[in-house]
């Protein structure tokens, strides 16, 4: 069975430090205002490339920028920029939906994969961007057997990218979907003049609604009022048939997601992959997989058009139906590096022995662990409150990180 | 007098500002986000103070930019 790669969301270093340590293959994020998340308020700079270029090679792990906004005139000097810069810190390739992207990266010579924003659903499609383009992302419309025509197509008529190999294809593996054709969408533009295209989405979709009909006044009697929320893709459960598609790459969504959202899919998309690739992949694994991923963040899961379903399956709560939430608990103080020790300033609430907690921040990423001892102003405890100084064995931690307990969702 | 502020490190350069109030708003062809015309930088707020007979254009624009980065204030007039 062929290898596939797995590309994980960033929108901050937590997130690419987690995805890394996780074990992803690739990563993908945005810089300043154009990337699909502008409105996210930690976006990477133009600065951070560098250190994201340095970081993630120094990783073994290729690093994708998302230029992939619709471009306006006034932006063709800053995409000319940020491809330089993709150039200069050695960033593998960028994500790229208008054609001026498309052209100044070719000129440039840097790598160009196709975004979903060019919702390419056929073989003639991709022939055409392999003009420029060696990876190309299909349509999440899609279902399995028409990428497997796809990917067929390619290797039967040998179509190639740039780089003279052959075109991978690209499928979104997990994560939330929207209910316009490729993220094509006005309705933010509509209500809240905020462009979707421009990465300013205000997610109209996650809300309720009530049909009208203006005629008659009659109300539509609809059992779920999240008409516009579709749930969230997930397609662990039948990851042989993705790889039997032909797939070479398995693209995670979630830059505006938390850490330890990114930590956990990640390394359980990771088990997955690596199961397929030594035959062990198994329905009994996949339910120890499927409980990891209701961990975090999510809307309830479906498998997208992918098995060929006609209806959408939509949402019925306005948050997440995670089966864990975080607790803010504690700040970042100080590390003893010789007996690894962490200490912490608990601000809010308290913690006890046992209790599961996570810490993040830019440098640590994630740590997720269990507290088996603990140790209150210097003396061993049962449990540390607002005030406290508490102290326990672990791995580094800086004063930049933020200590979170991990409790069961009241709300599912 | 009314005065006119720019956040401009979160402008998404969607360049509605510009199409509303070009004598207010230029959008910057170096990193295509929005700069407010004479305006003064304070710690990645730009200031402009202008006549009262532009606060209707300010106004819309405040309205319309879509990641809400632009305030419109008046002047306190010293007696
Ligand atoms: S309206 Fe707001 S986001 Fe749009 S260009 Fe003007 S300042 Fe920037």
């Amino acid at each position: 069975m062929q290898k596939i790669e797995l590309m994980a969301p960033c929108g901050n270093w937590e997130s690419m430090r987690a995805a890394v340590m996780a074990g992803a293959d690739s990563v993908y994020f945005g810089v300043e205002q154009m990337n699909m998340r502008a409105r996210a308020t930690a976006n990477f700079t133009v600065d951070d490339l560098k250190e994201i270029g340095e970081y993630c090679n120094s990783h073994n792990v290729r690093t994708y920028l998302t230029l992939n906004t619709i471009v306006y005139d006034h932006d063709l000097s800053i995409v000319k920029t940020l491809i330089s810069a993709v150039k200069e810190h050695n960033i593998t390739a960028v994500i790229a939906a208008d054609q001026a992207v498309l052209n100044n990266a070719r000129t440039a010579g840097v790598e160009v994969h196709i975004s979903t924003q060019l919702n390419v659903t056929n073989l003639e499609t991709v022939k055409f961007y392999a003009l420029f383009a060696d990876v190309m992302v299909l349509s999440r419309e899609l279902s399995l057997t028409q990428v497997r025509k796809i990917t067929d197509g390619i290797s039967k008529e040998d179509v190639r990218g740039p780089s003279g190999n052959l075109i991978e294809i690209e499928i979104f593996g997990h994560g939330a979907l929207c209910m316009a054709v490729s993220g094509k969408c006005y309705l933010s533009l509509h209500s809240n003049n905020s462009s979707a295209n421009r990465g300013a989405c205000v997610q109209n979709c996650r809300r309720t609604y009530t049909v009208i009909d203006n005629e008659s006044g009659n109300e539509l009697e609809i059992d779920n009022q999240y008409i516009m929320s579709p749930k969230d893709l997930c397609t662990i459960y039948f990851l042989d048939q993705v790889a039997d598609s032909g797939v070479k790459v398995l693209k995670i969504e979630g830059r505006g997601r938390a850490p330890e959202y990114v930590k956990t899919t990640i390394e359980t998309y990771r088990e997955a992959i690596d199961a397929l690739q030594n035959g062990t992949y198994s329905q009994e694994k996949v339910k120890g997989w499927m409980e990891r991923l209701e961990s975090v963040y999510n809307r309830g899961f479906w498998s997208g058009y992918y098995l060929g379903q006609k209806m959408g399956e939509w949402h019925d709560g306005s948050g997440s139906k995670a089966t864990q939430k975080k607790v803010y608990i504690a700040k970042g103080a100080h590390y003893y590096p010789k007996p690894q020790i962490a200490e912490f300033l608990v601000e809010a609430q308290k913690i006890k022995k046992g209790d599961k907690i996570l810490i993040t921040g830019p440098t640590t990423g994630v740590i997720e662990m269990e507290l088996d001892e603990i140790y209150v102003n210097g003396q061993p405890a049962e449990e540390a409150v607002k005030g406290d100084q508490l102290t326990f064995k672990c791995d580094r931690i800086r004063t930049t990180d933020k200590l979170y307990k991990m409790i069961p969702n009241p709300d599912v | 007098m009314i005065a006119v502020t720019l956040q401009r490190n979160k402008c998404i350069g969607c360049n509605y500002c510009f199409e509303i109030a070009p004598d207010m708003f230029r959008m910057s062809t170096k990193d295509g986000k929005s700069i407010l015309v004479n305006g003064e930088d304070k710690r990645g707020f730009a200031t402009v103070r202008v006549h009262d007979e532009y606060e209707d254009k300010a106004n819309q624009c405040k309205e319309v930019c879509p990641v809400k980065i632009i305030k419109v204030h008046q002047c306190k007039v010293k007696k």
